[in-house]
């Protein structure tokens, strides 16, 4: 993994994107999320949101904007469950501002450094859910930490083939 | 203090922005005195309006991808089913013919079946309507099997309906929107549903497990279930109508947390992973047709006139017992009853013990049937002494009390084909 130092972070490139862009991958991602465990079943091994968190939060490399983009697609997703909302907001707030913290940090643009980070910010955001669920709202949940294991390894592919995808739609100068 | 939150900004927006969050979870969690904590079971206002928000903003999307994918597989379904149509036809047909029939079979047994649940007073809910729905959507989450319906208030769908599809039970509607709803599905952890195992009758509660496969819990060790045993609903939930089917066991497990008692793992019968239509129970209130209802009447009526009988009866004999003299007084201590009694004279007592039994004692008696052939003394044969073994012969005048002389066997003391030992010394001539 390559660091940086802090000189190195003014020649770093800022991701942008389109309005649209920022508008409409978040709103597909959700609505694919909760239309696609229709149609694989029980095979829906990813979190689309997450994926799309993480993308932006590591392009844009702003914290505050990883905080906020998490902290939406994770309340939306839970008002789409029949759980507490907000446990997925507080997973997703924490992984986007991780996620922008590392991108000032390190080299996004490598796609094995990509996956790496998918695959960890996934099982964190899994490991974050399950803290307050259980430790601090003191709810009663069976979990099967498999299950989040599959999860992170299907966001992990996801991000492997969407996120050059995400990268053509940026505004270049 | 303005360089503090330049400097500290993004952890600042961070932690608001969770403290929020975290103030907003509290607010939807409750603590029981038992000490553990639940969610509400019905949303608050300001819950259920974000999930209205976000089921606004999905719906419309899922409602058009679903339409579209349903125009296409129509599209290509209909060319497929042109194919071959007369040939299925014909079949179709037969089948009808065999279905009418087995229909006419089952509603004689479907009638009489109501007849007896009538005069039982047992009204079993039947389903008597039925919307169907199209799922358009999910939960998105492994954590929360729930998923969307395309109908919703609009067509009067209210919480805790039974959602169903043709091969067994689903879920229950949780929430209801203006034009969707959402279902609970029976594998989510949170679910809950009353079942009973077909063959054995073991009852228990259906609920899902982390990987969303259906088990029941609550049910103590026993050997009788089998794998392939049918599992229905028990009807004691008030949600769903008495056994409709719910699937068949799949395997027994110990349950890891409850010793003596098992996890019934089941194989559900209606694909929960691959629902399209479903069917919402809109009423379960008995409601019969003319007939019917005229049978039950008829039924209802002659149960009364039983009932009536047996009460005509009950009376009539309180009021014998009244006037006849009883042995037990209700009102009396026992040292006190009448059959405790010394100086009531009414009263057969047993007659008392002998100090020397002998053959004259009550339950002495030897008789030729029970008197041993072979023994010249009676009383030896009655204290089972080792005597020599010689023909029994019978001394008239000499038998006990009671006892029938050979030769004067009452009919209905032996059987007409047997002979008694006495009756086998007897000379011919005596006959």
């Amino acid at each position: 993994m390559k660091l940086l130092g802090a000189n190195d972070r003014r020649d770093m490139e800022i991701h942008r994107y389109p309005v649209l862009v920022y508008a409409l991958v978040p709103l597909v991602a959700l609505v694919l999320q909760a239309w696609l465990p229709r149609v694989l079943g029980q095979y829906a091994y990813f979190d689309l949101p997450l994926v799309v968190t993480i993308y932006f939060a590591l392009g844009r490399r702003s914290p505050i904007q990883g905080t906020l983009m998490g902290a939406a697609m994770g309340l939306f997703e839970d008002a789409l469950t029949h759980h507490a909302i907000g446990v997925n907001g507080v997973a997703k707030t924490a992984v986007g501002f991780i996620a922008a913290s590392t991108g000032i940090r390190i080299d996004v643009e490598n796609h094995a450094i990509r996956v790496i980070l998918n695959f960890a910010l996934s099982l964190l955001a899994s490991a974050i859910y399950y803290g307050v669920y259980r430790g601090m709202l003191g709810l009663d949940l069976k979990w099967s930490w498999f299950t989040q294991l599959f999860i992170a390894i299907g966001n992990a592919v996801i991000a492997l083939v969407l996120f050059p995808f995400l990268d053509r739609l940026q505004i270049r100068d | 203090m303005d360089s503090f939150f330049a400097r500290y900004r993004n952890l600042v927006v961070l932690a608001v922005v969770l403290v929020a969050q975290i103030m907003g979870l509290a607010i939807q969690v409750r603590r029981f005195a038992g000490g553990h904590n639940t969610l509400d079971v019905r949303d608050g206002s300001g819950v259920r309006l974000i999930r209205l928000w976000a089921e606004a903003v999905v719906s419309p999307f899922e409602r058009g991808i679903h339409g579209t994918g349903l125009t296409a597989s129509d599209l290509w379904s209909n060319y497929a089913d042109l194919r071959n149509v007369r040939k299925q036809n014909q079949q179709l047909q037969q089948t009808i013919d065999r279905l009418r029939l087995e229909q006419a079979a089952l509603l004689e047994d479907a009638k009489q079946g109501q007849r007896l649940q009538a005069l039982l007073n047992f009204q079993q809910k039947y389903i008597y309507s039925t919307l169907a729905a199209q799922v358009i959507g999910s939960s998105g989450s492994e954590l929360s099997h729930v998923f969307y319906i395309d109908k919703g208030e609009d067509y009067n769908l209210k919480p805790d309906m039974a959602v169903i599809t043709g091969d067994g039970i689903v879920g229950k509607v949780r929430d209801v929107f203006p034009h969707t709803a959402q279902v609970l599905a029976i594998n989510d952890q949170t679910s809950g549903a009353g079942v009973i195992l077909a063959t054995t009758r073991i009852r228990g509660i259906l609920r899902g497990d982390p990987s969303g496969r259906l088990m029941v819990v609550g049910v103590l060790s026993d050997e009788r279930i089998q794998q392939g045993e049918a599992v229905a609903t028990a009807g004691g939930d008030l949600i769903f109508p008495r056994g409709l089917p719910v699937g068949v066991v799949d395997k027994v497990t110990r349950d890891p947390v409850h010793d003596g008692f098992i996890d019934i793992m089941v194989k559900p019968a209606a694909h929960l992973d691959r629902l399209d239509e479903v069917m919402v129970i809109t009423s379960t209130q008995p409601r019969f047709n003319d007939q019917q209802q005229k049978d039950i009447d008829t039924s209802q009526a002659e149960k009364g006139a039983d009932a009536q009988a047996i009460r005509d009866q009950l009376k009539a004999s309180q009021i014998m017992a009244e006037h006849l003299p009883g042995l037990i007084d209700p009102n009396l201590p026992p040292d006190q009853q009448p059959l405790n009694d010394s100086s009531n004279p009414s009263i057969i007592k047993p007659p008392p013990q002998p100090l020397h039994p002998d053959r004259f004692t009550p339950g002495n008696a030897v008789t030729p049937a029970t008197s041993a052939p072979d023994s010249t003394d009676s009383n030896a044969a009655a204290t089972g002494s080792q005597g020599q073994r010689r023909p029994a012969i019978a001394r008239p005048g000499t038998a006990a009390p009671g006892q029938t002389k050979p030769g004067q066997a009452k009919p209905n003391q032996a059987a007409p084909n047997k002979t008694t030992p006495a009756q086998k010394a007897q000379p011919q001539g005596n006959r």
